[in-house]
This record gives structure tokens, sequence and C-alpha cells, in this order.
């Protein structure tokens, strides 16, 4: 068991609405900055992030709210924030090991009462309950219940079940799609598929949860849903990933990038050998097809860098980050915003490392994207 | 502020700020944004911000605003499929590209500002929905007439050679000697169309319609570019919508016309059924509005009308629409094959939810799979101003076509197709999500 090292959350990207993320001067941070959280403090232990607020969540179990609504509120062992409602799953009121799930419309601040309240049925234990160790939180993390027999959703109905025969382990929401990882490490999809979003080879969307065949075979340890993309993390270290690339987030040649000149190329941390940046023309230029890629509908297997090991991953609305088994940053696509953390607002079509990680000798240990921001917990290095 | 005629009168000389100003409401308490409870109150706290901001002066931080709610918007536009997407995420849309149009303008900035500032307006028209009583027509008018003024003309040498070169080539066209013709009218009255047409569903060409129309003497490609050169437009790119290559993109009418009208073009590029009338109110002047479109159910604002413009070979895949549609063909010709709906099972439709009314059947050979075939409208068009009534019971395909004394491959034919519609516009299998 490794000794615990004091570790902090930085934040980088959109923050229009003020939502924590550093010094709070700006609409955007382009680079790192700790999350300046201080009613969670250094307790500090999920991150959830909406649009236009982030909800805090501590280890001691309290949730606080920061950007267009604020608010606190105590008992909390989970929260999920969506523009349309925060969920949150608290300690139940009564005796018992039960646990009340409540949704709230983000406008009240936390004051009154929630929109919709019910008690949840908890498994066994859980392991990564509060007191647990940050970086061991994928099992049944909201939106998947603690049951994992149903999740919940920004929109109507709320809960939803899920069939039984699924022993969901994982489960991600897009913009129109859903993503489930299951105890076997299988994956399935299900929603709207017009961007390919759902990895089986098709524009058409599923109804009902579908197995990815594409990835049997494969045991796969992590998801992440993005706006319209997907993407999972194998046992072994490998990124699969799919979807729409219309700003590079699939880490594929994208043509907005090409023909706006604002496409950086060269080796992997993304400076030529003597730091200039060097600009991708389109290909039709030089004459060769262009081989700009929109829409994958089936996954692709990404290397990084050095053929490096990802271990987590979280994908915002229109970019991806990853966190690799050495502690490293990995992040591309869309970043008008600074979400991806390179000083700059260009977007990326190929994966660049975040070197403020490397430059201060941190060791990232885990990474949550908000729709325009992400938000990355680490750890100092042993030295 | 100066009155709405003034105000036009004075557009040559009136900074483009200034004439953009008067547009708007004097205060920003009377600025109505008038958006439903449902929006997300993050945006429309955010809009609300974003007006205040313009009018207390602050234009950086005007536009950092606009900029959010234009992507915000935008993320919700490309949620769903288009027709399911609520009308007040569009107007959010407008708005975020209003206030981003009078944050650029505001500055003095240089020759690209106020082409960047109608390209934001275009997007706003194409993927918005009307705010403020239409008001970004009124600022494309104005940006447009700042443009006008600076561009000069194409060399009108270079359309008139492309069309004496195409004279030349031998073009193929189909032979017509097995196929009816669909019979043809000359002015007949509303009642005997609606009989002998519209009720039985069967298609006929009407001579004589549109042949006193302005755009019949008045439109050629510098006639077109001259009018919305500047304005940004959908052209979708690829032969035929549905190959794995079909995809959209947006540029701006002199873009398109000197990639892919002009020229030796390397890929084939066509404005396809959009709405050019609604964005160029100038281009709408040209045309009218045949009485046969008020036969029928539905009210009169239902009637859509879309332009075509293309090089030649551009083939409309086999398809059918379900609504009723008359086309005029202005410039060029096309050449159009007609089924029977009875012979949809031999047609082949697409399994897909998108493709459904298109048929799998690709080149449209004469030895094909349906045997029995409609009376064929055929090659039609080239400023006769005749009208072509297509029910909507028939599968239709329109191709392009050239023959020895028509104009070939080499000409810039253009087409504008006066569509009955009912409710939403035909989905024959373009995918309506908005362009990047």
């Amino acid at each position: 068991m490794s000794e615990e090292r004091p570790g902090a959350w930085f934040g980088f990207g959109f923050c229009g609405f003020g939502q924590a993320l550093g010094s709070g001067c700006a609409r955007q941070v382009h680079s790192p900055e700790p999350v300046r959280a201080p009613e969670v403090g250094a307790d500090l232990w999920r991150v959830s992030a909406s649009w236009s607020y982030t909800a805090f969540l501590s280890r001691a179990g309290q949730v606080q709210l920061s950007g267009s609504t604020s608010g606190a509120a105590d008992g909390c062992r989970d929260a999920w924030a969506s523009e349309a409602l925060l969920i949150l799953l608290r300690d139940g009121r009564g005796p018992g090991p039960g646990a009340e799930l409540q949704a709230w419309a983000p406008s009240s601040a936390l004051r009154g009462e929630p929109l919709w309240a019910q008690t949840v049925v908890l498994e066994a234990e859980r392991e990564d309950g509060p007191g647990g160790e940050t970086h061991n939180q994928t099992h049944n993390q909201l939106p998947l219940l603690p049951c994992a027999r149903a999740y919940v959703s920004p929109r109507p109905p709320l809960y939803r079940p899920l069939a039984p025969q699924l022993r969901a382990r994982r489960l991600e929401l897009g913009a129109e799609h859903s993503l489930l990882l299951d105890d076997a490490g299988r994956v399935y999809s299900w929603g709207g598929g017009r961007h390919g979003q759902l990895g089986h080879g098709t524009l058409e969307a599923e109804l009902e949860p579908r197995l990815l065949e594409a990835l049997q075979g494969l045991p796969m340890a992590e998801v992440a849903a993005g706006g319209w993309h997907s993407v999972c993390v194998s046992e072994t270290g490998d990124i699969y990933i799919w979807g729409w690339n219309e700003s590079g987030q699939l880490a594929l040649p994208t043509r907005s990038l090409a023909e706006d000149g604002k496409t950086v190329t060269g080796e992997a941390t993304g400076l030529s050998e003597d730091g200039s940046e060097v600009k991708r023309t389109a290909a039709a230029e030089t004459g060769a097809p262009a081989a700009f890629i929109a829409v994958q509908p089936f996954p692709a297997l990404l290397d990084l860098p050095l053929g490096s090991d990802a271990v987590k991953a979280s994908c915002g609305s229109r970019h991806t980050a990853v966190v690799t088994r050495t502690g490293e940053l990995y992040t591309w696509g869309w970043g008008k915003y600074g979400q991806l953390g390179h000083k700059d607002m260009s977007s990326w079509d190929r994966p660049c490392r975040v070197e403020y990680f490397v430059d201060k000798q941190l060791q990232v240990m885990a990474v949550s994207c908000g729709p325009w921001n992400t938000y990355v917990y680490a750890v100092e290095k042993k030295s | 502020m100066q009155h709405s005629t003034h105000q036009t009168e004075l557009a040559g000389t009136v900074p483009v700020r200034d004439a953009l100003r008067a547009l708007l409401p004097r205060t920003k308490e009377e600025m109505q944004l008038d958006l439903s409870e449902r929006m997300d109150r993050s945006v429309v706290t955010l809009l609300k911000q974003a007006t205040d901001l313009f009018y207390g002066g602050r234009v950086s931080e005007c536009l950092e605003a606009s900029e959010a709610i234009c992507d915000y918007s935008w993320e919700k536009l490309n949620t769903g499929a288009w027709q399911d997407v609520d009308k007040e995420w569009r107007r959010v849309y407008a708005f975020g590209c209003l206030l981003k149009v009078l944050c650029l303008c505001e500055a003095p900035g240089d020759a690209a500002t106020v082409p960047a500032a109608l390209k934001v307006c275009d997007m706003g028209l194409l993927m918005g929905a009307a705010i403020l009583e239409d008001i970004l027509i009124k600022v494309a008018a104005i940006l447009q007439k700042h443009l006008s003024g600076k561009r000069p003309s194409p060399a009108p040498a270079q359309e008139q050679h492309s069309i004496k070169k195409a004279r030349k080539e031998h073009a193929s066209v189909p032979d017509m000697r097995s196929e009816r013709a669909v019979p043809r009218l000359h002015c007949p009255s509303l009642q005997y169309f609606r009989e002998h047409h519209l009720v039985p569903e069967r298609p006929v060409i009407l001579e004589g319609v549109a042949n006193h129309w302005p755009c019949m003497k008045k439109w050629s490609v510098q006639y077109i570019q001259e009018i919305a050169g500047c304005r940004t437009v959908p052209v979708e790119l690829g032969s035929r919508y549905t190959d794995e290559e079909w995809s959209q993109r947006l540029m701006t009418v002199s873009e398109f016309i000197s990639r892919y009208i002009l020229g030796e073009p390397k890929d084939i590029g066509y404005l396809a059924q959009h709405q050019l009338f609604d964005q160029i109110p100038e281009l709408k002047q040209d045309i009218s509005v045949p009485d046969y479109c008020c036969l029928g159910d539905g009210e009169d604002e239902d009637i859509t009308i879309n332009a075509w413009f293309g090089p030649p070979g551009t083939v409309s895949p086999l398809h059918q629409d379900p609504q009723q549609n008359f086309l005029v063909q202005v410039i060029g010709r096309k050449y159009i094959r007609l089924y029977s709906l009875r012979e949809s099972e031999a047609l082949y439709p697409h399994s897909t939810h998108l493709l459904h009314n298109t048929s799998q059947v690709g080149r449209q050979d004469r030895g094909g799979i349906a045997t029995s075939l409609l009376p064929n409208p055929g090659p039609f068009g080239d400023r006769t101003g005749d009208l072509c009534a297509l029910s909507r019971s028939t599968w239709r395909t329109p191709t392009w076509s050239g023959s020895p004394s028509l104009l070939r491959p080499r000409s810039c034919p253009a087409c504008c197709v006066l569509e009955r519609s009912c409710s939403s516009r035909r989905s024959a299998g373009t995918t309506y999500a908005p362009w990047t």
C-alpha cells in the first residue's frame, strides 16, 4: 500500500461563470492552476463540472458549488453536475445502510428541498466511499447508481433502470449517447449515433445497450464519453476512440484545423526541434489526397507518444484527456478556452503532453473534464 | 437616432458601426430577448450580461461572452436531429451571432473585419432563427453594401470563354426516343391544373409561366457573384449524397463559383437545396411564386423556396419527396427521370433512417430494374420559363445533361425550385446537422 503523498487539484479551461479554476479573475485559464475551493480545501476528493458551475466533493462528505450557482451541503457520498440538474447521493436520513438520491435545480443553491428524491439501496460496501483513495474512483460513480441497476439522466425520465444482465461497473453520458462498462470489461453503447459515437460502424441510433463487438476479447478498464465521442482504455493500457472528430478530439487529422492553420505538428511534445511551430497545410495543396476524418464510426486504436500506457481517461464536450501509467497527462481536441492546458487557445488533433506537470515534478493521478474545462489531481513525485 | 429610410441612404457613407447601431433598440432595457423559460438559466443570464456589456461599451468582454453563447448554443444545435432542435436554441445562437457582429464592427478594424462579420452574420442566418424582427437580414444588407462598394467584379470574359468552349464539345444526353415525355400545357387554368394534375398526382410541364420573371434576363454567374459573392453558403461536395465521401462545407459564393463552377473544377461542388432567397432577399426580387403553388392543402407560409446552383454533371440520386414540387430551370438544362411509386420495391430504398426515401440504384441506366417509367419530363429549362410540376408520388432523379447544341459540362447552369411544403423541408437523405 503506497503512502499518501501530498496531492492537490488543478484546473484549466473555461470559467466564464466564475467557477473555481484558479485565480478567478479571467474567463479562461490556459495553463493549470491550483483549484481554490476554500470550504472544501485539501480534503477535495471528487470534482464534477458542468458548463456553468462545478461541484466539489470532499472526503468528509461536503459538497460545494462554484460558478453560476453556489451553495453547500453535508453528508454527500457523490455528486454529479449538469446544467439541468445537480444530482447528489446523500447519507440516508434514517438508520440503516440506505442512501438518498436527490435531484436539485442548480439555481436553488441547495436551499430548500430537492426537486426529486428517492431512497436507494447500496450494494455491498463500496471500496471507494469517502475516506478511500482518490484515484480509486471508478466503481459505481454517478450517474451510475451504487446498486448498478439504474442510472440517472439530466433529461426525463430521471431514473433509468438497466437490464439486470448488464453488470455495470461504470456509466458515462454524452450529449446524446450513453456508454457502459461492465464487470467483465465489455463496453456497451446506446442512444443517438449520428456522429459515429456508438462505435458500431453505422450512424444509426440504438435504443438499447448494444455490445461493442469490435472490442470483443479486449477487456477495458475505463470508459469516458464526450459530447459526441467515446474513449475507452484497455487493461493493458491501450486507448480506443471513436465518434466525431470535428475538433480533433479523436486525435485523427481534421480538416478544420488544417484549414485554419492552427494545428501544430512536430515532435510528441508539440514543438519541432528548434522549438518553432510548424503549420500543417491542407494535403490538397501538395496533390496528395487529404486523409481527414470527420467521423470515426468504429473504435480506432490510438498510440500515445513514446508508447506510453494509458490508465485513465476523461472527455469534455469536444476534447479528450488521458493519464498515463507514469503520471503524465495528455490532452487533445478543442482548445479554444484553454481546456487543453497548453498555455494557449489552440486545438490539437494529436495527443500533446501537458508540460506544466512535468515541469513541476508532479505525477498526475486522476483527471475529470467538464464540458469546456479540465480538472486534474496530481501528487508530488517521489524524489 | 436616424429614421430607417434615412439610414439606408447613408449606408454608403456612414460607418458600418453607426449603421448597425441604428438597428438596435436605444437602451438595453428595450432590448427584448424574449426567451422561453425552458432555456438553461445560465445561458440566458450570460446573454443578458453580454447585452449589458455591449450597451455599456465594454466591447471586448461582450465579444468574449458572445463567443461563449455562440459556442454553447452551437453544441445544442448539434445535439439530436436538426428538425428536433428546440427553436429557442437557434434564437440564442442568432443572438450570439448578432452581438458578435456588433462587437467586431465596433473597433475600426481592417479590410478583413467586415467580411469576417458578414460570415458570422450568415452563420446566424443559416443556423439561427429569426430574432428582433429579422435583424440579421438587415445587418447582412448593411455589411454587404459596405463591401460591394469596394469589391471589383470578376471579368465577364471568363464566363463567356467557358460557355464557348462547352458548345464545341460533344456531350452525351440520354436517348429519349423510347421514353415517354411528360405532357406540356401552356398556362392552364388553376382549376384545370388542380383537376387533371395536382389531385391525380400526374407530372406536367407548364409552359410560359415563368418567362417574364426578371431572373430569366438578369441571372448569370457574374450577376450572382456581384449580388452574393461575399455571402457564406452551404455546399455539398461529392457526386451524390449517398456516397461515403459526400460532405457539406461552408464557403462564400465567390469561393464556390471559382472552385466549382468556373474553370476546370477538379471536384463536384453543389449548392443544393438551400433557402438562398431567405438568406439573400436581393435575389428573391428576381423570382415570383407561381399561382399554382397556392393550390392544395396548407398555408402559403408553408411554401419553401430552395435554390440549386451547380456545374453540369451533378446528379441527385433517385429519391422521393413528401411534398409537391414545382421546378423552374433558369440557366442550363436538366434531365429528370421519373418512376411511379408502384415501383418502389424495385427501386431498393435504403434501409437506414436517413436515406429511406432514396433508392440504392446507382446509375440511371435505361436498362434499369424498374421497367415501367412514368412519362418523363426529359431535358427542359434553359431560360424557357417552363415550370415542371412534380407530384409527390413519384421517384425522381434530376441530372444535368448536355447535348451538342446545349451548354455542356463546362457551363454554369443554375436552377430555382419552388417547393410546396406541408411541414418541414424534404428529408431526402441530406443530413441537416448544422455544419461546422
